[in-house]
């Protein structure tokens, strides 16, 4: 019903359920259930729907927030970083002021009226563009749930009652489902049957227009981001609620994913053009997908290549659709000839793609599947935190090498940045699909618990690596050193080379990286209590980027020229300080750091960097499949004091932890014999 | 002076930044931290001399941080064939600018939001990036890869001069070459500028393929500063880019703008970050002071064209 033209007399019943082309995306949706029900296994299931519907919840009321957002030809990009600053201010609210659940609810959703009116306010009153302003309050809000917890600070341990609202279910289904319908009854409501909603679609159409029309342009704009930013805090309340935890990373990414759905569902960026339908379809269709490929064991990587691909070519399809009813009133978008060729041959080639993956999809399949009647062979899930990091990429040589050796199916899969949503997430497609083990690098401890706690409810052994859960979530921990053994490692190796006393920098990930803020809080203790003259002087934040890292061991070195060490305590972030002294020539200072062999190898021989220390990532992968394969068969009896793991000879058992080993010290001695 | 009406407030505010900064840091002036800064924010600043001419044509490119990886690990493998740097520059350049020439494809000739194509290629790129490296770095580069194999003044003369050399000729171009008046002309009104014999179409598709190329250029000399190269390079940059040339006054709708103001916007959010470290603020409040710099800077100019609405404005707005 919407920007048609006024005088056009009868619409059939595709125009009138479907204004904007949104049969197109129920095309691909439906195409996906049915491509994923032959492929994936445990796919057509309800349980599994319910699943998918429980994990849409906080994305959908954000893409449905963005909706008339969009329709008025705005775009908000703060409700991902709007998610983090309720999220914080929920969690220190109940936690740290012991508020009770509701009061502290109703004072994060004001929190989200309060930034959502600011916005509104630039917006619809300054005429300052919403691209820009909301630009500037992405990188507010976050950086104010930053500053209130120093990134650090991770809110957990809320009441059953409260988590019930993201974990149970409610008369057989999610229980937060009911916010979801109301969510979108209601922007139904106000959106497609509202004197408000007409007024809407007159703005983005043509917002002079519509003030002529005696519409209150700069109220109703007002509205909508004062609703977007209410909508992001209930969905940041909900997220707490399913995750169990409230942290100042909640949320990070989400408006992009938002904003795909509401496009993908039809709506015009330029605005006059979007339904509430063409959300919920778009939306769905990303999270069955994403559903879908983890399900089938496919890459994650998958999902933003497919994502991609299914926008355009949704969006393509649309034009060619489109310019019909354009040219009745300028004849600027009429088709060329050519412009038609070219569009049937993008979409000839999307679908050849589409074929030959299909294709390629089915044999993979099959394989196994004929495989396993004859005898099972034991799927072992693996997990690592981020899958593009360089430390996680040499576990993976590990953990291949083991399933190879013992002949079982290794699935690796896990987020592509540290997120621990898409964890909890691929740990549930795991459960449906049913595997025989599962084993977890942990990103957040109370986040992932409940979700292990269910599988080893089901059956499925439990093993965490590298970081560990709550102990009653799994079997076995893999404990390649604890966070105490690194921070007193890196701070007496920093006391040897400063002579027990000087200052020191360190250089860390992400500042709410959880790992990482651990071993400063152990190196500031063994600081503290074993070596008083050391002194920390900053800590500087290098987001796991080389380059950043380079730039802040700069300045470092400039504003405190009394650093004598960096200790750089992520990965890329040593080559980054390495590669900074080496250019500045300062001899005096040293780096040492947590880093791999591979990237460092140039730097200590060099002997810019002094040392690094770091556990065998190879034989960590491969432990983690061994171990996944002999829980699976049952070979670790209870109470065992070792276990004899392959080329690893004999691994001590400690309690429920399976000790690697020290963490290697790793100088110009011996780095050449380390290939990883 | 109404020209440099937005470029005036930029500059008014990166002044008073280093005046607080001569009075509680004068060892920011040295020439050593100018220098460094400088190179720090030459990538950002080649990719947004591009953005600025997509912003003006009134689209958007938010895959610019997915094409400045994919065009690192280009410039790496490439160097590692055997190229010399200057040939796997050249390659990564034809990569970046056919990369740019598949968004503007999309958003010239089939009529797609720019926001919604760049979204999909930003999405789809980095992760079939992914896919193809497993984050793994380009590593054992040859020897005169690093500095262009000169030494590493040389290097960083070379590389301020392309940077410089790009940026006159494009903001000279802009103003003065019939090609750059109707970037502005196609940001304006499209159908108009089509009505007096420009191809819109074209101007959109080229400005895609410029920037691009730009972001091979940018990728290739940030890559040179080191010995190795990293797959997940320029996560985010995208919205520093932005950004930058946002608070520049280039308007995001289009037809308004100068290449100045985008170098003004670098300079603002190139110093803030620094400035707030040699300042000693706490590193878990930067993200927020930063923010809230750039909410200041664009509402700064918005109260000040509401006071000077009724003054003056009128005439520049129905011309």
């Amino acid at each position: 019903m919407q920007a048609t033209l006024p005088n056009a007399p009868h619409k059939s019943w595709r125009e009138r359920w479907f204004p904007n082309g949104e049969w197109i995306v129920l095309l691909a949706l439906l195409a996906e259930i049915g491509i994923f029900s032959l492929v994936a296994q445990n796919f057509l299931s309800t349980t599994n729907f319910l699943e998918v519907i429980r994990l849409s919840v906080e994305l959908g009321l954000l893409a449905l927030a963005l909706t008339p957002v969009i329709v008025t030809g705005g775009i908000d990009l703060s409700v991902g970083s709007m998610m983090g600053l309720s999220a914080v201010v929920f969690g220190a609210l109940v936690m740290d002021q012991h508020w009770p659940i509701p009061a502290a609810a109703v004072a994060t959703l004001l929190v989200g009226c309060a930034g959502g009116a600011l916005n509104g306010v630039l917006i619809a009153e300054f005429k300052i563009p919403p691209l820009i302003v909301t630009l500037g309050s992405f990188s507010a809000f976050r950086g104010i749930a930053e500053g209130i917890t120093h990134g650090a600070v991770n809110y957990s341990g809320f009441p059953k009652s409260f988590l019930f609202l993201g974990q149970g279910y409610f008369l057989g289904m999610p229980a937060q489902l009911p916010i979801l319908a109301i969510a979108i009854a209601g922007y139904a409501v106000l959106l497609h049957r509202s004197v408000i909603g007409r007024g809407l679609y007159a703005i983005g159409f043509a917002g002079n227009g519509a003030r002529y029309a005696g519409i209150a342009v700069a109220r109703r704009i007002g509205l909508v981001y004062f609703l977007s930013g209410l909508a992001a805090s209930v969905a940041a309340v909900i997220y707490v609620a399913h995750l169990g935890q409230a942290k100042s990373d909640a949320g990070t990414g989400y408006e992009l994913d938002a904003i795909t759905a509401v496009v993908l569902g039809g709506a015009s960026v330029a605005g006059g053009r979007g339904t509430i339908l063409g959300t919920v379809l778009g939306l769905f269709s990303i999270s069955i997908l994403q559903n879908g490929l983890h399900l089938a064991a496919l890459p994650s990587e998958l999902t933003g290549i497919l994502t991609g691909t299914v926008l355009v070519l949704t969006i393509a399809m649309d034009r060619f659709r489109a310019p019909r009813k354009i040219s009745l009133e300028e004849g600027a978008i009429e088709m060329k000839n050519s412009q038609v060729a070219i569009l049937c041959g993008a979409i000839l080639l999307g679908s050849l793609i589409t074929a030959g993956a299909n294709v390629w999809l089915v044999k993979s399949l099959k394989a196994p599947a004929a495989a396993t009647t004859a005898a099972h062979i034991p799927v072992i899930a693996v997990m690592p935190k981020a899958k593009g990091d360089p430390y996680f990429v040499s576990c993976r040589i590990g953990a291949e090498e083991a399933a190879r050796e013992l002949g079982v199916e290794l699935i690796w899969d896990g987020p592509t940045g540290l997120d621990a949503a898409k964890q909890n997430e691929i740990v549930e497609s795991w459960i449906t699909r049913g595997v025989d083990a599962i084993a977890v690098a942990v990103e957040n401890q109370a986040g992932i618990s409940t979700v292990l706690r269910k599988a080893r409810q089901k059956g499925i052994h439990v093993l965490t690596w590298d970081a560990d859960a709550e102990p009653d979530a799994r079997e076995y921990f893999l404990n390649q050193a604890t966070p105490e053994g690194i921070g007193n490692a890196l701070t007496d190796e920093a006391a040897r080379l400063l002579g027990g006393k000087g200052d020191f920098a360190i250089i860390t990930g992400a500042l709410s990286a959880a790992n990482q803020n651990q071993w400063i809080a152990f190196i500031k203790k063994r600081a503290q209590e074993k070596y008083p003259g050391l002194n920390v002087v900053t800590i500087r934040p290098s987001d796991d980027d080389r380059d950043k890292a380079f730039t802040e061991t700069q300045t470092i070195l400039k504003v405190h020229p009394s650093v004598k060490l960096i200790m750089a305590i992520s990965a890329p972030a040593v080559p980054g300080a390495g590669e900074a002294m080496r250019q500045t020539g300062r001899k005096d200072v040293d780096v040492i750091g947590l880093s791999l062999p591979g990237i460092c190898k140039p730097y200590i021989k060099d002997g810019v960097v002094q040392t690094i220390f770091l556990w065998n990532t190879k034989n960590l992968g491969y432990l983690t499949v061994y171990a996944g394969t002999m829980l699976s068969q049952n070979k670790i009896p209870p109470g065992a004091a070792s276990i004899q793991a392959g080329r690893l000879g004999t691994l001590e058992i400690s309690g429920s932890q399976i000790i690697l080993g020290a963490p290697l010290l790793i100088d110009k001695k011996n780095i050449d014999k380390l290939d990883f | 002076m109404k020209r440099f009406r937005s470029e005036i407030s930029v500059g008014f505010a990166i002044v008073v930044l280093l005046i607080v900064l001569a009075f509680l840091a004068p060892s920011f002036f040295t020439r050593e931290n100018l220098t460094d800064l400088a190179l720090a924010n030459m990538p950002v600043l080649i990719v947004a001399l591009g953005m600025t001419l997509i912003v003006l044509t009134g689209h958007i490119d938010i895959s610019v941080g997915t094409m400045f990886a994919i065009c690192s690990v280009a410039a790496g493998e490439f160097a590692k064939l055997g190229l010399p740097a200057w040939g796997a520059g050249l390659a990564a350049c034809a990569i970046g600018a056919m990369l740019g020439a598949i968004n503007g494809a999309l958003v010239a000739y089939l009529h797609i939001p720019s926001i919604v194509v760049t979204l999909a290629a930003m999405v789809a790129f980095r992760d079939a990036l992914r896919w193809i490296t497993q984050g793994a770095w380009v590593q054992d580069l040859p020897a005169n890869f690093q500095w262009l194999g000169m030494t590493q003044a040389a290097s960083n003369t070379v590389t301020f001069l392309i940077a410089g050399i790009l940026a006159i000729g494009i903001g000279w171009g802009l103003r003065n070459l019939p090609a750059g008046r109707s970037v502005y002309a196609t940001g304006s009104n499209a159908n108009a500028a089509r009505l007096v014999g420009i191809d819109s179409a074209l101007v959109t598709f080229s400005v895609f393929t410029i920037t691009g190329a730009l972001t091979g250029c940018a990728a290739l000399l940030n890559s040179v500063r080191f010995n190795q190269v990293p797959s997940n390079a320029g996560i985010g940059m995208e919205l520093k880019v932005i950004t930058a040339v946002v608070v520049g006054g280039t308007v995001i709708t289009g037809g308004r703008g100068s290449i100045q103001g985008t170098l003004l916007g670098v300079v603002l959010l190139g110093i803030v970050s620094p400035m707030l470290t040699f300042l000693g603020f706490s590193a878990y409040w930067e993200r927020a002071i930063q923010g809230l710099i750039i909410l200041c800077a664009v509402g700064f100019d918005a109260v000040r064209s509401r006071l000077g609405k009724y003054a003056g404005d009128f005439a520049e707005r129905t011309a």
